[in-house]
């Protein structure tokens, strides 16, 4: 072995091309192999998962050369936001506390709304307000979860297809904001859900006032934020107040009964 | 030992690590692509054949439905105080139309007091729901589904009333007006049976004394509607047979207003 070694480049000066050539060719095949195992068993190793998945999401806008440079960019984002940059995970599931509580404050006032701060709709503070519902119903004997969510489902609906159809062609007011608005509005059926359960069952007329001062605090609240919140239904604000009407007294019926 | 380890294990390498690199991105970009453009040329498609379709159903099926919310508030009191009390109604029940482009058409609710619209038949049905919920729980008997039962009940008379009117303008000879108007007319209904059911709520005794007089009303409103409608589309007049069948209509309402103004859980109550 330690013969054969020395001997090609001795020859390899002295004699003609052909042997030089073989020479060269046997040195370059071990040598050419021996840093591509490193490099390739490196990454083939436990990295080169993450690589090969950041390549794939991020090739697609990009071309294989792009791809290549954001795959480890993005494994080095990757890697600094799972310590630093972390969003809140409420954030990262689009549920904003701050936001729902103004919300909630702005509807517990009867007289004054504010409308801006309606302007994003969400869906989280309806979920929240049909929970604290059912946990009252629930309180009061009544099992009705599937029965109140099928009636907000419906109430949004009729209440977008009534105001849209009113409106004409100006009408803007989307399912979701609608939801959202039908939603929030019902926090004076839920106080008067909470209410309701220190009030006895017999005393009829206590309970038909109280509904009926929570129902028409609901209608103004909903009505009032429709129409200022979409375009085109200024005008037909008597009408919009009516259906509201029917939905929280559809709800109230839920309550007092 | 250590240069003949050398070689032996490069050998098998180099092959293997180009192959993944050219191998998955090519592929995955050439899926991708395919995948995209596919899917939008065939949903681009899809969309298109059947907003058409929808098109084409609508304008052969139904008028716009636009046209009946063009309503304000004016327009709903006088409307109700026709629906309420036809007799009282001293001008003409002919609905205003107006040429436009070459095809007759009419004006829209709101400049025109006999024109239908759906506002108040969805109000009136709506009334008609939470009058039946307060009802039951008045009597004692409210469930979330009796009142979803109600409701179904009203839908099956809506569709009962749709039904009769577009009998009696098929044997009548005249089958072209839009089904939108025939729903209106059905609906306009409701608006009686939420003034007998309030009443009931007021003083139990009354409604015997309301629901007749509700079932007149209704029965007068629609016979001079149905009047005017044949007037409009059929040329020529068969007074007798109309006659008749003019009044059949009005005859119908009593047992059917009465059937869903009692409110109850039971089917044939």
């Amino acid at each position: 072995m330690t013969k054969d070694f020395p001997i090609p480049p001795v020859v390899f000066p002295t004699s003609g091309s052909s042997p030089a050539t073989a020479n060269v060719q046997q040195r370059r095949v071990p040598t050419a192999p021996y840093q591509p195992p490193r490099q390739s068993s490196a990454s083939s190793s436990i990295p080169f998962i993450p690589f090969e998945i950041g390549s794939a999401a991020v090739s697609m806008p990009a071309g294989p050369f792009d791809g290549t440079i954001a795959s480890s960019a993005s494994f080095g984002r990757g890697v600094s936001a799972s310590f630093e940059d972390e969003e809140p995970l409420l954030d990262e599931l689009g549920i904003h506390p701050d936001q729902i509580w103004k919300k909630t404050r702005s509807i517990l006032n009867p007289f004054r709304i504010n409308q801006t701060v309606h302007k994003d709709s969400d869906l989280s503070g309806p979920i929240f307000l049909y929970l604290a519902l059912c946990l009252f119903q629930l309180l009061a004997g009544k099992i009705q979860f599937g029965v109140i969510l099928g009636w907000v489902v419906v109430s949004s609906i009729f209440l977008y297809i009534v105001f849209n159809m009113l409106a004409g062609r100006n009408g803007n007011l989307n399912l979701h904001t609608c939801t959202s608005l039908v939603g929030y509005s019902l926090l004076p059926v839920v106080i008067l859900s909470a209410v309701s359960l220190f009030v006895p069952q017999g005393a009829g007329p206590v309970r038909f006032v109280l509904g009926a001062a929570f129902v028409l605090w609901a209608t103004r609240a909903c009505s009032n934020l429709v129409v200022s919140l979409a375009d085109g239904g200024e005008e037909h604000r008597g009408l919009i107040s009516y259906a509201c009407f029917l939905i929280y007294t559809l709800f109230s019926l839920l309550v007092i009964f | 030992m250590y240069n003949n380890m050398g070689p032996q294990p490069g050998m098998p390498r180099p092959p293997g690590n180009p192959e993944p690199g050219p191998f998955g991105n090519p592929f995955t970009g050439a899926g991708s692509g395919f995948i995209r453009g596919g899917l939008g040329a065939y949903g681009e498609r899809i969309l298109g054949s059947s907003s058409e379709y929808v098109q084409s159903n609508i304008s052969r099926y139904f008028s716009d439905p636009q046209y009946y919310f063009q309503v304000n508030d004016q327009y709903v009191r006088n409307k109700l105080k026709v629906v309420l009390f036809p007799f009282l109604h001293r001008g003409h029940w002919t609905r205003i139309s107006e040429p436009v482009g070459g095809r007759l058409s009419y004006k829209p609710p709101i400049y025109d007091i006999n024109a239908p619209d759906l506002y108040i038949p969805f109000m009136a049905f709506g009334t008609y729901v939470v009058l039946a919920g307060l009802s039951l729980g008045l009597n004692g008997k409210f469930t979330p589904e009796a009142l979803n039962w109600l409701f179904v009940k009203g839908l099956v008379g809506w569709f009962l009333q749709v039904m009769l009117l577009k009998v009696t303008l098929l044997s009548l000879g005249s089958g072209e007006a839009p089904l939108l108007d025939i729903v209106a007319y059905g609906g306009y209904a409701f608006a009686g049976l939420c003034l007998a059911g309030f009443a009931k709520i007021m003083w139990g005794y009354s409604y015997y004394a309301l629901m007749p007089w509700t079932c007149l009303c209704t029965g007068i409103f629609l016979v001079k509607t149905m009047k005017r409608v044949l007037f409009a589309e059929v040329r020529s007049y068969d007074s007798s047979k109309h006659h008749y069948l003019l009044l059949f209509l009005a005859l119908v309402q009593f047992p059917l207003l009465i059937w869903l103004g009692n409110i109850s859980v039971n089917w044939l109550l």
